[in-house]
C-alpha cells in the first residue's frame, strides 16, 4: 500500500488449496447433477473469492443465492427456447435455401445474439453487484442494459473501422458508463480522468502490432521473406503491449474512480500479470493435457504388456475386452474429466493469482469517509443473471 | 473456564466475555464491540462506542459459509439480514462455537413456489417449441426447401454422421468405393427408381460400418451400412430396404428431422449448459441415424417400397422375409436397424409384407454377379 493518512491496504486471504478442492467437488457435483448444480457452485464459489478480499481489513460479502439464479435461468429459457428454436429453424432454412450452406444461419444467428450478449453482460454486472456487500453496505447498479447494448454495438462498429485504434476510446466510455451507474450505499461512483490517459498506455500494443503487420505485409508483398526475422522482436512486444496496456488501463481507470471523498489507488504490476498469464494458462492446457495423456499411457501399458492384443486398432481392441456400455461410460467421464480439469485449473492458477495481485495492489483512499455512507435499499431483481447465464457470458466464476 | 485472562465488562464477573467488530448495515462504520451472553434469556449481548445495546438470541446466529479466512468467524442474525459481526479473537470464536446451537443451520429456501410455477413454464414452452412448434415448422418448410439447398442440407448432415460414427474421431468414416460394388448398387437403384415418381435425383451410397442399418438424409442421399449387406441373404432385400428407404426421401421425411434437429440442438444446448454442448450434438446426430419416423410415415414407406418392388418385378415378400430375418438375429437391439425393429407394429408390418402381390414373373434385384460385387463394396481396391 501506499502510506499516508486516511488510506487502507487490501489484504487477500484466499489460498489455492481450498479453491482446487471446492471446484472440483462442485464441478463433479455439476456434471452428476446434469448441470443443475452450477447455480450452488457459482454461488459457493463467489462466496469464497469475495470473502477473499478485505479491503481496510473487512472483507466482502457476496449474498447471492442458488435459487434465485435458477430462477433467473428458467425466465431466460422461457424466452430464449423461443429464439433458439424457431428463429434459428427458420435461419438454418433461409440459409440453406438461399446460399446452400449454414454458414450464414450460424453467422446470421450469432449477429442477432450479440446486442442480447450486451444486454446480459449488464444485466449480470447489476445482479452481482446487488448482491456484493462491504462493511454491511450493499452495492449497487442503475437500470441501463438497452443504453449500454447500443453503445456497446457502436463502439465495437467504430474498433472495427479503426482496425482496433479506437481500443480505448471503448475501454473508457463503456468503463465510466457502467461505473458511473454503480452505487456504494448512498454514495454514487465516478469514473474521472479521459480517453487520452488511456491512449498512453496503448502505445506499446499499438506499435508492437504496428510493425509486427508493416513486417508481414511488406514482406508478402516484395516476397522476400528475409526480415520476417524481425518478428521475433516485435510480436513478443505486441503481446507486452496487450498486457501493459490491460494492467496500465486498469491502473488509471482506478486512480480515476470516486466514490464521494473515497477513492482508489491501483498498482498491479506488469511483469506479475504476464507472468500469470503465461504460467497459469500453460497449467491450465496441460492439466487436460494430463488426463487424456494418463488414459492414453494406461491403454498403451495394456498392450505392451500383452494384456490385450496389439495387431488391432484401439477402439476394436476395447470392444474385445470390455462391454459397450463401459465404454460409453468410460468415454463420457473422459470428456467431463477434461473439462473439470479445465476449470479447476484455471482457477488454481489463473483467476486466483490475478485475484490476489490486483488485490494485494489496491489501496483505498478517504477511508475516514465511510462512517457516513448509510445503507441503500435491496434490489430485488428476480430475473437475477440468468440471460447472461443462458448466453453464457463470460464471467470469470 | 479456560486459563486465558479475558476483561470483564460490568460489575459481577460473567462466564462468557469476548470482543468482536460489528457492522449495524445502517452505515459503514466498523465498531469494535464487547460480548456478553445473558444466561437466562439466552441472548448475546452487544455493547460498543455508539451503538444502542443491541440483543442476538443465541439460536438465532448463524455462521456465513464459505469464508476463505478460517482464522475469522463472519457472524449474521436471522432476524436482521445486513447486520453482520467479524469474530477475531480465536478464544471469543471458540466460546461461541460452543455456546450457539445452531450456527450452521441454513435458512429454508424462500420463493419455491415461484420457482416451481418457472420451472413448469420453462419444461411446458421448451416442450411446446421442441415438440410442437419445431416439428409443426419443420413440416412446412421442408415442402418449400429448394432441391440446391436439400442437397447441401444432406451432404452437411452425411459429413456429421460420418464423423460421429468413427470411434477414434480422427476421420470420417471411410464409403465404400470399389468399381463393381458401386456399378451394382447404381444398377438396383436405377431399377427401383426408374419404377418410382421420385422427384429427387438419388444419391446412393454404402457405409463401411458393422451396424445392421439404413437411413435416409435430406437431398435424396441413402446410406447404407456394411453390416445390414453382410447380413442380408440375398439381393432382394437389400433391395427391400433400399426401396423403403425411397419410401422416406419421396415423403421428404428425412429432410424434415435434419430441420426438426436444427432447431432443437440449440434449445437442448441452452437447457443443459455449455459444459454438454458437444454431447448434444453427438446426441441428436444419433437421434438422425436411429430415425424414429411417426408410425404413420413407417407405414408410408412399407406401402411405397411394396408398391415400388411390385412395378420393378422384385418379389416384395423380401421386405418381410428380412424383417423375420432380423427378429431372429437381433440379441443387440442397438445394432439392428432400430426405426424397422423399434415399432410395436412390426408383426403387422411383416403380414402385410408377405401378403403382398407378387409381380407376375419376379425376377431377383440383382443377378448373381452384381450381387457378389455389391457384397464386395467395401472390399480394399485391387489397384495398387
Amino acid at each position: 500500500m501506499i502510506p499516508g493518512p486516511d488510506r487502507a491496504a487490501t489484504e487477500f486471504v484466499g489460498r489455492r488449496a481450498p479453491v482446487f478442492a471446492m471446484a472440483l467437488g462442485l464441478s463433479i457435483l455439476t456434471v452428476l447433477t446434469l448441470g443443475l448444480y452450477r447455480f450452488w457452485m457459482k454461488s459457493r464459489l463467489r462466496r469464497y473469492y469475495w470473502s477473499s478480499i478485505r479491503p481496510a481489513g473487512s472483507p466482502v460479502e457476496y449474498v447471492g443465492e442458488p435459487l434465485e439464479k435458477l430462477l433467473g435461468f428458467l425466465i431466460a429459457v422461457v424466452i430464449m427456447a423461443f429464439y433458439l428454436g424457431i428463429v434459428n429453424l427458420l435461419l438454418v432454412f433461409a440459409s440453406f435455401s438461399l446460399f446452400q450452406s449454414n454458414g450464414v444461419a450460424y453467422l446470421l444467428s450469432f449477429l442477432g445474439v450479440i446486442p442480447l450478449w450486451f444486454y446480459a453482460s449488464y444485466r449480470a454486472r447489476r445482479y452481482v453487484l446487488s448482491r456484493t456487500r462491504w462493511r454491511g453496505i450493499r452495492f449497487g447498479m442503475e437500470q441501463g442494459a438497452a443504453g449500454y447494448a447500443w453503445r456497446a454495438m457502436g463502439h465495437w462498429v467504430v474498433l472495427i473501422l479503426t482496425l482496433g485504434l479506437a481500443w480505448p476510446r471503448m475501454t473508457f466510455w463503456l468503463e465510466k458508463y457502467r461505473t458511473d451507474r454503480t452505487t456504494f450505499g448512498t454514495v454514487t461512483l465516478h469514473q474521472g480522468g479521459n480517453v487520452a490517459m488511456l491512449y498512453q498506455a496503448f502505445v506499446h500494443l499499438m506499435f508492437g502490432v504496428l510493425f509486427s503487420a508493416a513486417t508481414v505485409a511488406i514482406a508478402v508483398a516484395n516476397e522476400n521473406y528475409r526480415f520476417l526475422w524481425l518478428l521475433v522482436g516485435f510480436v513478443p512486444w505486441a503481446l507486452y503491449g496487450l498486457v501493459h496496456y490491460r494492467v496500465h488501463g486498469f491502473r488509471r481507470l482506478a486512480a480515476h474512480k470516486t466514490a464521494g471523498s473515497l477513492g482508489l489507488i491501483a498498482q498491479p504490476r506488469v511483469g506479475r500479470v504476464a507472468w500469470i498469464w503465461a504460467f497459469g494458462g500453460f497449467m491450465t492446457l496441460l492439466g487436460p493435457v494430463l488426463v487424456v495423456g494418463g488414459v492414453g499411457a494406461v491403454l498403451i501399458g495394456l498392450m505392451e504388456t500383452g494384456v490385450v492384443s496389439s495387431s488391432k486398432p484401439l477402439p476394436e481392441v476395447l470392444d474385445d475386452i470390455l462391454p459397450g456400455w463401459v465404454i460409453f461410460a468410460i468415454g463420457a467421464a473422459l470428456y467431463f474429466a477434461v473439462f473439470i480439469t479445465f476449470g479447476v485449473m484455471r482457477h488454481v492458477f489463473l483467476t486466483l493469482p490475478l485475484w490476489r495481485h490486483y488485490s494485494e495492489t489496491l489501496t483505498l483512499t478517504g477511508v475516514g469517509a465511510l462512517a457516513s455512507v448509510a445503507q441503500r435499499p435491496r434490489d430485488p431483481f428476480h430475473e437475477a443473471e440468468g440471460f447472461a447465464e443462458a448466453l453464457d457470458v463470460g464471467a470469470a466464476i | 473456564m479456560t486459563g486465558r485472562m479475558v476483561i470483564h465488562v460490568g460489575g459481577a464477573p460473567a462466564p462468557f466475555a469476548g470482543t468482536a467488530l460489528y457492522l449495524d448495515g445502517a452505515t459503514a462504520e466498523l465498531r469494535a464491540i464487547s460480548l456478553q451472553i445473558d444466561e437466562e434469556q439466552r441472548n448475546l449481548m452487544i455493547e460498543g462506542p455508539g451503538l444502542s445495546p443491541t440483543l442476538w438470541p443465541l439460536a438465532d446466529i448463524r455462521t456465513i459459509p464459505d469464508q476463505a479466512d478460517r482464522t475469522r468467524m463472519v457472524l449474521a442474525h436471522t432476524g436482521d439480514p445486513v447486520a453482520r459481526m467479524i469474530v477475531e479473537d480465536p478464544e471469543t470464536i471458540r466460546l461461541l462455537r460452543a455456546r450457539c446451537p445452531d450456527l450452521g443451520k441454513r435458512p429454508r429456501p424462500l420463493g419455491v413456489g415461484r420457482l416451481l410455477i418457472w420451472a413448469g413454464a420453462a419444461v411446458g414452452s421448451v416442450a411446446l417449441i421442441v415438440m410442437v412448434l419445431v416439428p409443426l415448422l419443420a413440416n412446412q418448410l421442408a415442402e418449400r426447401l429448394p432441391p440446391e439447398g436439400e442437397a447441401a442440407l444432406g451432404d452437411a448432415t452425411l459429413e456429421q454422421v460420418r464423423r460421429a460414427l468413427n470411434q477414434t474421431g480422427m476421420n470420417p468414416l471411410p464409403i465404400c468405393d470399389a468399381p463393381e460394388g458401386i456399378a451394382a448398387l447404381a444398377a438396383m437403384t436405377r431399377r427401383l427408381s426408374g419404377a418410382g415418381d421420385v422427384a429427387q435425383p438419388l444419391k446412393v451410397s454404402v457405409l463401411d460400418h458393422e451396424l445392421v442399418n439404413a437411413f435416409a438424409l435430406p437431398g435424396g442421399r441413402i446410406v447404407l451400412f456394411r453390416g445390414l449387406i453382410d447380413a442380408a441373404q440375398g439381393p432382394d432385400e437389400v433391395a427391400a430396404v433400399l426401396a423403403h428407404e425411397i419410401g422416406h426421401v419421396a415423403a421428404r421425411d428425412p429432410t424434415r428431422i435434419a430441420l426438426r434437429s436444427a432447431g432443437s440442438i440449440g434449445v437442448l444446448g441452452l437447457l443443459l449448459g455449455d459444459f454438454a454442448g458437444g454431447a448434444v450434438v453427438l446426441f441428436l446426430t444419433e437421434r438422425l441415424i436411429q430415425a424414429t419416423y411417426t408410425q404413420q410415415a413407417e407405414a408410408a414407406a412399407d406401402d411405397y417400397a411394396l408398391t415400388l418392388m411390385q412395378q420393378a418385378e422384385i418379389a416384395p415378400g423380401a421386405l418381410a422375409r428380412f424383417f423375420e430375418h432380423l427378429q431372429t438375429l437381433g440379441d443387440e437391439p442397438s445394432a439392428v436397424m432400430a426405426h424397422f425393429m423399434a415399432h410395436p407394429a412390426l408383426g403387422d408390418r411383416i403380414a402385410k409384407a408377405a401378403a403382398a402381390t407378387a409381380p407376375e414373373t419376379p425376377r431377383p434385384a440383382l443377378d448373381a454377379d452384381a450381387w457378389r460385387a455389391l457384397q464386395r463394396i467395401c472390399a480394399p481396391s485391387d489397384t495398387p
